[in-house]
């Protein structure tokens, strides 16, 4: 079975140490799939090329724009989601921020998804456990406990390289054993609480409804006292 | 097909040169536009409900009781009637009352308002919304429908006993719309009770606007009011025109970058494309909306904003001839030859509704049945048969 991978890389050069990282980090993941005898299908999601049209959507209170929801769709839709961003000013970058302010708090419930930050310096290391796990713990995701943060020395051949590619595998080792995963609960039989992924996203969907009259149960005058 | 011009009323300086009308002004130049919507033969003229600045139709019966006096053809609408802050015994004496005025020519649509101060101004929470949409809605079918109600829920203070005046006109509660741009929750109580869907899709692209219509017909058959695509469905819209497309979007540019509710975000060609706004000629105009029968399907109702931004009285005036001189003539003839026979051209109105009698489906509370209900009622219908054929049969 193909698994969708999403990756979200919100480097702002081109080319983007970013995207570096988000690249190494796809094909840790597709390989650790792979050894689990699983496919993996990948979209990359370039945030630097949605800008204008996330500025658009959000300053005009949602108005869906075409590309920006395609990208929603993928993301919504993936088994497992990569997320990378450059650190500005103590944080995640904006840009990086404007794309995930676009989802519902419902979109991506129980997703699993793989963390990754590249900077400077490495004294910015704590950026993706004291501002960027918290942004998606808010969405319900599944966020991997190893987080990839790469400074600019860590590109290179010394200690800090070799332990960049330790964490990588790490990392790519605990969201793709998520990825593969099926739930051994049956369906229907167990609430799980979380949204699947053929619901997820698809707000439209008529089986998925509430009923009007669930809706109007409780509001249609006859409470007693 | 109903076209018609609604309004949102805001108080906008003019862009071109900053001179902002007062509220006294504006509240006039409103009534001037309703009389002359009525005055080139549109259908509708529906106004918006406000309560904050910098928006002035706070009390649209009290408005629409004036233009009841002063009309004698066109139905008076609202866009929207809100649903989640009023009282709805207010609202269903209220808009009972200009029914009466207005010799049936009423029909409501029902918002929940997305501004959330307005909310506690009120007493009321915006997260609650929906639950106060419809459980508010209910009531209202009920004070309309009975005559003396008792009513205990979550959000009002109890009734008992209480009879609503004055009853609608010839017993016939007005037909209501639900206006909802992305709350499925709302395509569904319209639905439900057979009642109209109007998607204001000023701000939104067409395949959100057709998944939104689309699922509110397909409930509509659902409930068992008839096939999908005979459900009643409005759109918004909004135009600006010029003879030639240039001078359109050149005269127009200023008043979109500055209006309250366009302004200071995408650009006037971003919403051009997305939405249903158009600044050209006429033609052009045709075009854009010719595809939105196509998009949601044969819809009954197109509801234009003209005067908005700061544009001028005697601009809009004069657009709104263009409107009706131009374009509806052509809207309506395209849409006519394209509707198939088992469609209806146009929502219910006080004379349709009346004519269908007091055994009427709107008339009831809950119309609504279920696809098993019905099931259950044919086979009912199936074994009274037999039945009366073995007893026949006997004697």
């Amino acid at each position: 079975m193909t698994r969708r991978l999403a990756v979200v890389s919100s480097g702002v050069g081109t080319p983007s140490s970013t995207r570096l990282l988000a690249d190494r980090l796809t094909e840790a993941v597709h390989s650790q799939v792979g050894a689990r005898g699983e496919d993996v299908h990948v979209d990359v999601i370039e945030v630097r090329e949605l800008a204008a049209a996330l500025a658009t959507m959000t300053t005009a209170a949602g108005l869906p724009v075409p590309e920006v929801t395609r990208a929603q769709d993928i993301v919504r839709h993936a088994d497992g989601v990569i997320a990378v961003t450059p650190v500005f000013s103590a944080s995640y970058a904006g840009l990086f921020k404007i794309f995930w302010d676009v989802f519902g708090p419902d979109d991506l419930d129980g997703i699993p998804m793989l963390i990754g930050a590249t900077a400077g310096t490495p004294r910015h290391s704590l950026v993706l456990d004291h501002a960027i796990r918290p942004l998606f713990t808010y969405f319900r995701m599944t966020v991997v406990p190893t987080g990839v943060f790469a400074a600019t020395e860590d590109f290179g051949a010394g200690a800090g390289g070799e332990q960049l590619n330790r964490r990588i595998v790490r990392a790519a080792g605990e969201l793709a054993a998520l990825m593969v995963t099926t739930s051994d609960a049956v369906e229907g039989f167990v609430p799980t609480g979380r949204t699947t992924r053929a619901q997820r996203g698809d707000g439209f969907d008529v089986t998925s409804i509430t009923p009007f009259t669930r809706l109007l149960a409780g509001h249609d005058g006859n409470h007693s006292d | 097909m109903q076209f018609g011009v609604f309004t949102i009323g805001d108080v906008t300086p003019d862009p071109t040169t900053g001179r902002k009308p007062t509220e006294h002004e504006r509240i006039l130049s409103m009534m001037t536009i309703a009389e002359h919507a009525e005055q080139l033969g549109l259908e509708v003229f529906a106004t918006g409900e406000h309560h904050n600045p910098p928006f002035v139709p706070s009390s649209p019966t009290t408005m629409l009781g004036y233009l009841a006096g002063r009309t004698k053809n066109i139905i008076l609408s609202t866009s929207t009637t809100l649903i989640t802050t009023n009282d709805p015994v207010k609202i269903a004496e209220d808009y009972a009352m200009l029914q009466h005025l207005a010799g049936g020519r009423v029909d409501l649509m029902m918002g929940r308002g997305n501004t959330g101060p307005v909310y506690p101004w009120f007493g009321k929470d915006i997260r609650q919304g929906i639950p106060l949409a419809i459980e508010n809605y209910h009531l209202l079918r009920r004070l309309w429908r009975e005559r003396v109600v008792d009513w205990k829920g979550e959000f009002r203070t109890p009734l008992r006993g209480y009879t609503s005046t004055p009853m609608p006109l010839d017993d016939v509660p007005p037909f209501v719309w639900h206006g909802s741009i992305r709350s499925p929750e709302i395509a569904e109580q319209a639905a439900f009770y057979g009642d109209g869907f109007f998607h204001n899709n000023i701000f939104w692209d067409k395949g959100h606007v057709a998944q939104m219509v689309d699922f509110y017909r397909q409930r509509f058959e659902h409930y068992g009011h008839g096939r999908a695509d005979q459900a009643f469905v409005g759109l918004g819209g909004q135009v600006f025109m010029r003879r030639n497309s240039q001078d359109a979007v050149r005269e127009f540019r200023p008043y979109f970058d500055n209006a309250p509710v366009y302004g200071h975000g995408p650009s006037l060609e971003e919403y051009t494309a997305m939405t249903p706004l158009t600044v050209g000629t006429p033609e052009q105009v045709i075009e854009k909306y010719l595809s939105y029968a196509d998009v949601v399907g044969d819809y009954q109702r197109q509801l234009f904003l003209m005067d908005h931004a700061g544009l001028s009285l005697k601009v809009v005036l004069e657009q709104m001839d263009l409107l009706a001189e131009e374009v509806v003539p052509v809207l309506r003839r395209e849409f006519d030859a394209r509707r198939p026979a088992h469609v209806p051209s146009d929502p219910p109105t006080h004379a349709s509704l009346v004519a269908q009698g007091p055994g009427s489906k709107h008339r009831l509370v809950q119309p609504a049945t279920l696809p098993e209900d019905r099931e259950a009622a044919d086979a009912d219908a199936a074994t009274e048969r037999s039945e009366t054929t073995t007893s026949e049969e006997l004697a």
